[in-house]
């Protein structure tokens, strides 16, 4: 008598419930934490790139403004490119011949602006967000700028923390 | 004789609760967080006070001869704060610890004995040298600007009722003085 094959038992209809308590468990903790974190502010800001900003107590929450971004590598105006930051300075052919604090491009873009919007100049609020490395001479050269285009008010914009 | 109806309760019976209409709210709801969170949460250091501090602020501007308080930050002494009241100067210096780092605590208590001797001042004049980073700046910023301690609060006089009442900021106007400078 010949020997029957081995063959394993598949019911082909079978099955099956999947447990998703575990599942469901870390949904709700994921869930939790994001709305914990959910920022509720009126105004979002957009960290701008390489912008390591400094950490600081203050628990004001951010108002609507001009925004100048001062990384390491660049000096931004909202998204357009003003110029190039190099060995933690702004860029030589940026600054006035006559004048070594004072930014041209920034200075002709803040004036554009107070043309297109006068209103809102008169309150004169730039939100100002610059690398935690930088030197007060580079960041004094935006302050300065901004003072003589009639911006004296900045808010320097941080992160939470000690 | 009709036998009367008994519902056939088994208290020792078991169901499982169908989990999956939560999941399926929770997967719908878990991307729309993740993707409108902001994770880096961003604060600005600005001036707006309450009221009484404001007109406290006012007042001192109106008055010329109120003292001034000059804070210098360089590398070589750390903080150096002038204080100059009528006509007099003193100079109260913090400076780096053995790590090469500002003694942010011991600041702190400089700038908290100097607004107790001077409480009707509010604002300071900041002049970093060139070379201070940024963050080292916003640190005494913090120091100065108002008192860590909820315990800690110094009298201010309200201008309009002439009530004293207190609050816990320090320095909170900050000016960059040397921004001018040549």
């Amino acid at each position: 008598m010949r020997r029957k094959r081995y063959e394993i038992d598949i019911k082909k209809n079978q099955t099956f419930g999947l447990n998703i308590t575990s599942m469901t468990d870390m949904f709700t903790i994921l869930l939790v934490f994001l709305l914990q974190i959910y920022s509720t502010n009126d105004v979002q800001i957009d960290l701008a790139e390489g912008v390591r900003l400094p950490a600081s107590i203050s628990d004001k929450n951010p108002v609507d403004g001009i925004k100048i971004s001062l990384s390491m590598k660049e000096l931004k105006f909202d998204k357009i490119k003003l110029a190039n930051v190099q060995n933690n300075s702004i860029e030589q052919t940026a600054i006035d011949p006559n004048d070594s604090n004072f930014v041209k491009p920034l200075f002709d873009q803040l004036q554009k602006y107070n043309k297109e919007n006068e209103k809102s100049a008169k309150a004169g609020k730039i939100l100002f967000q610059a690398d935690q490395e930088l030197p007060y001479s580079t960041l004094r050269k935006v302050l300065y700028t901004a003072s003589m285009a009639g911006f004296p008010h900045l808010k320097m914009v941080t992160v939470v923390g000690n | 004789m009709g036998r009367r109806f008994k519902l056939n309760i088994n208290h020792n019976s078991e169901f499982e609760l169908d989990l999956a209409p939560l999941l399926a709210v929770m997967v719908k709801l878990v991307p729309v967080l993740l993707v409108s969170s902001a994770f880096v949460q961003m604060m600005i250091i600005e001036t707006e006070l309450p009221q009484v501090v404001q007109q406290a602020i006012e007042k001192q501007e109106q008055n010329p001869k109120a003292a001034q308080i000059a804070v210098e930050l360089n590398k070589k002494d750390g903080v150096k704060i002038t204080i100059t009241d009528q006509g007099q100067q003193r100079v109260e210096v913090v400076g780096y610890n053995s790590q090469q780092q500002l003694d942010l605590q011991a600041l702190h208590h400089k700038f908290q004995e100097i607004k107790k001797e001077h409480p009707e001042i509010f604002k300071i004049e900041m002049n970093p040298d060139s070379d201070i980073p940024y963050k080292e700046i916003v640190h005494v910023m913090d120091e100065a600007r108002r008192a860590r301690s909820n315990q800690v609060r110094f009298p201010v006089k309200n201008e309009k009722t002439g009530q004293e009442t207190t609050t816990d900021y320090m320095f909170p106007e900050v000016v960059f003085s040397n921004v001018m400078d040549g």
